[in-house]
């Protein structure tokens, strides 16, 4: 009807006239606009993943380690964890052979080993530099990965681990050859990054997609932390010690209230050694010597499964970390100023105080963490 | 048949497209008149210490109780920078984002440039508040960091840190040891009993600087840069002679010992510089 209405309105030569003229200013500023985003699309069917939420904790930080070139999705965390959970990752298909990122990180170890190794070791039973990290809260990482912080994102970690001789013992390319054959993977990865491509990029994004899902936020502590459950009088006392400088004075490395996550992703000299031989410690990244011997100082969440303890897993249980904190500090030029009990040697706790401390921390345990069916092994692998 | 060109499709087309056209180009059009333009500021956080900037990490330094010490870090925060103008009026910097975080190891930090037009006019002084005021300290209210890492335990207050002065001391005996110079919410403990179970109260231990020697016009159309230096060794002289052997290593607890750090702190701990 309105269209019927324009053409009556004037003639037809008029509106021929004022249409090619229309037409020409039209098709010449959408050359303008489009005159770089002209490349011929090849006429593949793609895939539009499903755009993943992560729901920030209360407490928790607002901002995300997520690589712009990496955006989580539904179909990429679920192929990550697929790929976590396969054995052939490392490129490798004889059942002796197999190994996957979870062979050590396993999810009721707060996807950590565990004791009783201290040293993990890789399937061709090179040991690892030190003991391992927990996968836990890694979102909130902002680019130091690993003891010394020389890794900057997930997604690099997982190449490497590809290719170090003391992990899969690998290659990049083996490893997208074993997959990449494998019946469901394609369409696996059609659903997560648009096209059925297996790459050695899209490998490591997914996975660390996956990853970035690992969060722990419902320990005792943090239900404590909203209002939820009470503490009781040891866990609190244990708390107070944490979190005051007459107490223990955990709380400036390790958080607490104000910073839930039980790390500050920061390196310290804790007063372990007077000699520093490790060339993978801080200082071997940043140059400065007042970095020697220092180590990132681990989250505590779930650390009575993370054993054995420190970046060499010197000590085999939380016993053994709270006595040397108390009694066994070794003072030397390189020590983190806010090891201010040095002066005393430690932080002198009676025995009835490191019971009180070890019950804090055994608040910071998230049993739905270490059970949560989302961060487990998938039920049917591709190809099985 | 007469043609109303306003409403005809070449018109309408030729209108878009033109208007598009001025729309991508306007940004380029920049009419600058200084006699029109606002003014605006630029802080740069400096560090010195004995007239020189700040060295880290080497006991070069000797404080006025005769304490030698070095310093590795130094974080803090100030609040509420206002201008105040002779004629009286007073400008609040960024009321928006009223607190700023300074750390020796980020350089990001160690610059502010206001977002806020600067009123012209002659300033008597720039005044701030050093540390947070408790009506604005509140916990988790950095839950990033590095602000958050300043967190003050509930149990000592709440909050956020201050200031954090890290370093090391040479004591008496030759040993070095490291030094906490931390300041925040301070404790009252009944019968002196330095326990949680025994604090009666709090003690607000912020405190405003009138940066000295902080007056200068300002023009239309300026762009002013100005430096906020902190001269580290006042922290532990005028009108108090802060000694490491007296308070040790760490003083959160100590209200004695924050309190000589604040009473400095406002004397001569900052300075205005601007060319």
């Amino acid at each position: 009807m309105k269209l019927q209405k324009f053409f009556c309105s004037f003639s037809q030569t008029d509106y021929f006239q004022t249409k090619i003229v229309s037409a020409t200013l039209i098709f010449a500023f959408s050359g303008l606009i489009l005159l770089s985003c002209t490349k011929e699309q090849p006429a593949v069917e793609t895939y539009q993943p499903t755009p993943y939420e992560i729901e920030i904790p209360y407490g928790f930080p607002t901002l995300l380690n997520i690589p712009d070139d990496n955006p989580m999705t539904v179909e990429g965390v679920e192929l990550g964890r697929v790929l976590f959970y396969d054995g052939r990752l490392n490129g490798r298909t004889h059942p002796d052979s197999l190994m996957s990122c979870a062979t050590c990180h396993r999810p009721e170890n707060s996807f950590e080993i565990g004791q009783p190794r201290p040293y993990p070791f890789g399937v061709t039973g090179n040991p690892t530099h030190h003991a391992m990290l927990p996968l836990i809260n890694l979102v909130w990482n902002m680019g130091t990965y690993g003891w010394n912080g020389s890794v900057p994102s997930i997604e690099a970690d997982v190449l490497l681990v590809i290719s170090s001789a003391a992990e899969f013992d690998s290659s990049p390319e083996r490893v997208v050859n074993t997959i990449s054959n494998i019946a469901g993977y394609p369409e696996l990865f059609r659903k997560a990054f648009g096209t059925p491509e297996v790459t050695p990029d899209r490998i490591a994004k997914a996975i660390a997609q996956f990853i970035r899902t690992l969060i722990s936020s419902n320990t005792r502590f943090d239900k404590y932390m909203r209002g939820e459950v009470q503490l009781t009088p040891e866990e609190l006392r244990g708390f107070v010690l944490f979190t005051t400088e007459e107490g223990a004075d955990c709380f400036h490395c390790h958080g607490g209230f104000g910073n839930p996550l039980f790390t500050t992703n920061l390196f310290y000299n804790n007063g372990k050694d007077s000699v520093f031989t490790d060339p993978y410690d801080r200082f071997s990244v940043t140059g400065n010597t007042m970095h020697r011997g220092a180590y990132k100082a681990t989250t505590l969440r779930n650390i009575e499964f993370t054993g054995p303890y420190m970046h060499d897993g010197r000590f085999e249980t939380l016993d053994e970390v709270i006595d040397f904190y108390s009694h066994h500090l070794i003072n030397t030029p390189y020590i983190d100023p806010l090891m201010h009990h040095i002066a005393n040697g430690g932080i002198q706790l009676t025995p009835i105080e490191k019971e009180e401390l070890k019950a804090f921390i055994k608040t910071l345990r998230d049993e739905e963490f270490l059970a949560n069916p989302d961060f487990g092994a998938p039920e049917k692998l591709p190809g099985q | 048949m007469k043609i109303n060109h306003i409403n005809t499709p070449l018109f309408r087309t030729s209108g878009i497209v033109l208007m598009l056209l001025i729309s991508l180009f306007s940004g380029c059009d920049k009419n600058e008149n200084p006699a029109t333009e606002p003014a605006k500021i630029k802080f740069h956080f400096t560090h010195y210490n004995q007239g020189e900037p700040q060295q880290f990490d080497t006991m070069k330094y000797v404080n006025a109780a005769g304490n030698q010490y070095l310093v590795n870090e130094i974080q803090y925060f100030i609040s509420d920078v206002r201008l105040h103008f002779a004629d009286g009026s007073g400008q609040l910097l960024d009321g928006w984002k009223d607190i700023h975080y300074v750390d020796t190891d980020l350089p990001e930090t160690q610059v502010w440039s206001v977002f806020d037009d600067l009123k012209a006019g002659d300033v008597e002084k720039i005044v701030f508040t050093f540390g947070i005021t408790a009506q604005k300290n509140n916990s988790l209210m950095f839950v990033n960091p590095p602000e958050r890492d300043m967190f003050w335990p509930e149990v000592l207050g709440g909050g956020y840190h201050y200031l954090k002065l890290n370093g090391k001391w040479r004591t008496p005996e030759g040993q070095i040891y490291p030094f906490d110079f931390h300041l925040g919410i301070g404790q009252i403990y009944a019968g002196g009993v330095v326990h949680v179970d025994s604090i009666t109260g709090f003690v607000q231990n912020h405190f405003d600087v009138e940066l000295p020697a902080s007056s200068f016009t300002i023009n239309h159309g300026e762009s002013i840069e100005a430096e906020i230096r902190m001269n580290v060794e006042n922290w532990f002289q005028n009108p108090n002679t802060y000694n490491h052997n007296i308070w040790g290593g760490d003083i959160m607890q100590t209200q004695a010992a924050m309190q000589q750090g604040c009473e400095n702190g406002r004397q001569d701990v900052f300075t205005f510089h601007k060319n």
